[in-house]
């Protein structure tokens, strides 16, 4: 049988159980195709769009929704849609799509291809707060685009930086993928938000209820008390996000019918952006867009260091690596009885050196020396690299390297 | 006869030690025609390529260290990049003494120069900014009391400097067995009473010179 199967659509009496909408776009397509004369399933969307209150259902709608999550655009009360204004829509109605300027030209931009339809573009852009329904909203598919983002980006900083502190890492993961660096990146791809959503509006905007005004930021959003004060890296690593907060952040379903800044409803739309690409056109193409918006973009990692006592920390690296203890050797020196001197200090271990460092005192040019020397050390780079995400699916294994791991960062 | 001349002969001073030896010969240059052919600027040496066939060109400026650039020794065991700086570093001794020569044929060098070719690279470290020392660890438990004993009984007398030269350890060590907070807080409240005197400029002062120095440790 090539028929979809709806069980529930065996027996009329159950009718009203079942989704208010169908779960896949190209569903009824199929089934009009296969059986054309099916009229119950029609008749059940007209059944059970008059069902006002479904609460029992919604459970069974996500859980369905999580089956098929690329349910891009359902054909939402297609059979009365002259019926329903769009204003009392929370917002656009996906046959909208495919008639908007904006979308088609967010998917030229992009370099998307064709077959990256249109309706699931519409849908990333709605953010729950302006459709609080999950199978019209962009929650699902932004929780998987965060976690192919956070997979992919720790995977490149772990892999080509084997000894950076866990700090640097999730200092890095923030500037990558961080929430503000989605906003920004959703700016730069010219995306605009809607005064206010709703159905009539353009689905080629950004839809979220905004703040208003004078009105801080909401409870959800704003910065929590730690549950326990002295917070530990391993907290950090194991129960909150890629970026090392105290705290986990809100699911995306729960932010449904709160007002939330323009940054937060933009980060969504970049995630389940990648979530969506990841559903319809495969890992390696979402590997390939990750690859060309966000590794892109210029990060100079050895900004990100702040030691406090460069000197003690590389004494106790070179202790636990087995090297001569550093000495600090002035190379040149210029102006030392001066208003302005200028030292050139370079730390040796051995022979070698190991880091080196200006300053307009002694004690300056050292300790920043020093922490030179460490950032050479935490900056190594393997020549090469081979990320795991690589090698999905390839039979052929003998093109895997093991990757460097480091023993750990230096804890004096 | 080269038109330019390296501009470190305008710096060079040849300064003959203060002695009552009789004063050593030395080439001088003595003309208005010598100096002004000082100034000028020494050529720029020549990147671009001899050979018809394309090559690379390397001639970057000359700036502070990247830090992304690893030293040999913190490269791992089985790094392919260990060969390669042994092997950089070979050659380029190799080509600086195939290139050099003899330091008297510059004039401006006293005549009792040697004409021997200075010693290589890497026999001769820079010095030192602190004196280097080994840790003794010599101290015993007898000593340890005793310290202690002399901290406690007169902090003024002993403080961590003088037991720290009596004992020949550093102060830190000093600090670490014998610490005496009543003594610490004195000492503090004494500074916070002369910090208290300060006037705007003096306090705005100090507090940039802490803010810079906590800057040494993350833009290096």
């Amino acid at each position: 049988m090539k028929r979809i199967r709806i069980p529930s659509c065996a027996t009329p009496s159950l009718a009203p159980r079942a989704a208010r909408r169908p779960l896949c776009p190209y569903a009824t397509a199929l089934q009009r195709s296969i059986a054309p004369h099916n009229h119950r399933i029609q008749a059940r969307f007209q059944t059970t769009t008059a069902v006002e209150n479904f609460g029992g259902e919604q459970i069974e709608i996500e859980a369905l929704a999580e089956q098929t999550p690329n349910a891009p655009a359902a054909p939402r009360q297609s059979q009365i849609h002259g019926s329903i204004r769009p204003e009392e829509l929370p917002s656009p109605h996906p046959s909208e799509a495919v008639r908007s300027v904006k979308l088609s030209a967010l998917r030229a931009r992009l370099s998307l291809p064709p077959r990256f339809p249109l309706q699931t573009l519409a849908r990333t852009l709605v953010h729950p707060s302006a459709d609080p329904d999950p199978n019209f909203n962009n929650a699902s598919m932004s929780m998987l685009g965060a976690n192919l983002l956070g997979y992919y980006t720790t995977e490149y900083l772990l892999c080509n930086y084997p000894r950076l502190p866990i700090s640097v890492i999730f200092a890095a993961q923030n500037a990558y993928v961080g929430p503000r660096a989605l906003a920004i990146i959703a700016r730069e791809w010219g995306i605009e938000a809607a005064a206010e959503p709703g159905g009539e509006v353009d689905p080629g905007l950004l839809q979220f209820k905004r703040l208003k005004p004078g009105e801080g930021v909401p409870a959800i959003l704003a910065r929590q008390v730690p549950w326990k004060w002295n917070t530990t890296n391993t907290h950090r690593i194991v129960a909150t996000d890629e970026f090392g907060s105290d705290n986990a952040p809100p699911s995306p379903h729960s932010l449904a019918t709160t007002p939330v800044p323009m940054e937060e409803a933009a980060q969504s739309f970049v995630r389940a952006l990648v979530g969506s690409l990841h559903l319809h056109l495969g890992a390696p193409l979402v590997k390939r867009f990750f690859k060309a918006h966000f590794l892109s973009r210029h990060l100079d990692i050895s900004t990100m260091f702040n030691f406090r006592t460069p000197t003690r920390d590389l004494s106790r690296l070179c202790a636990r690596e087995g090297f001569e203890s550093p000495v600090a050797r002035l190379i040149s020196e210029t102006g030392r009885l001066s208003r302005h001197p200028v030292f050139v200090v370079g730390v040796y271990s051995g022979k070698d050196k190991l880091g080196e460092g200006a300053g307009s005192s002694l004690d300056e040019a050292r300790v920043r020396a020093a922490a030179a020397a460490l950032k050479a050390w935490y900056l190594y780079r393997p020549v090469d690299v081979t990320l795991p995400s690589s090698m999905e699916g390839e039979l052929d294994t003998s093109k895997w390297k093991p990757n460097m791991v480091d023993c750990g960062e230096v804890i004096v | 006869m080269s038109t330019c001349k390296s501009a470190v002969r305008i710096c060079t001073n040849p300064r003959q030690p203060s002695s009552l030896l009789p004063r050593i010969q030395c080439r001088h240059e003595s003309t208005t025609r010598r100096h002004k052919k000082l100034l000028t600027v020494q050529q720029a040496p020549l990147y671009t390529p001899n050979r018809p066939e394309p090559t690379l060109i390397f001639n970057p400026p000359s700036s502070a260290p990247s830090a992304y650039h690893t030293p040999l020794k913190f490269l791992p065991q089985n790094d392919s990049r260990r060969a390669l700086y042994a092997s950089f570093l070979s050659t380029s001794t190799q080509a600086a003494h195939r290139t050099q020569t003899s330091p008297v044929t510059a004039p401006g060098t006293p005549l009792s120069t040697l004409s021997f070719l200075p010693p290589k690279p890497s026999a001769a470290l820079p010095p030192a900014v602190r004196t280097p020392y080994e840790k003794k660890y010599h101290l015993t438990d007898v000593e340890i009391k005793e310290i202690q004993r002399l901290r406690t009984e007169d902090p003024v007398r002993w403080t961590r400097v003088r037991l720290a030269e009596k004992f020949g350890c550093s102060q830190f060590f000093v600090g670490l067995v014998a610490k005496n907070e009543a003594k610490a807080e004195k000492v503090s409240q004494e500074h916070e009473r002369a910090r208290s005197k300060w006037g705007t400029r003096r306090r705005e002062a100090r507090h940039e010179r802490e803010r810079r120095k906590e800057l040494w440790g993350r833009d290096a």
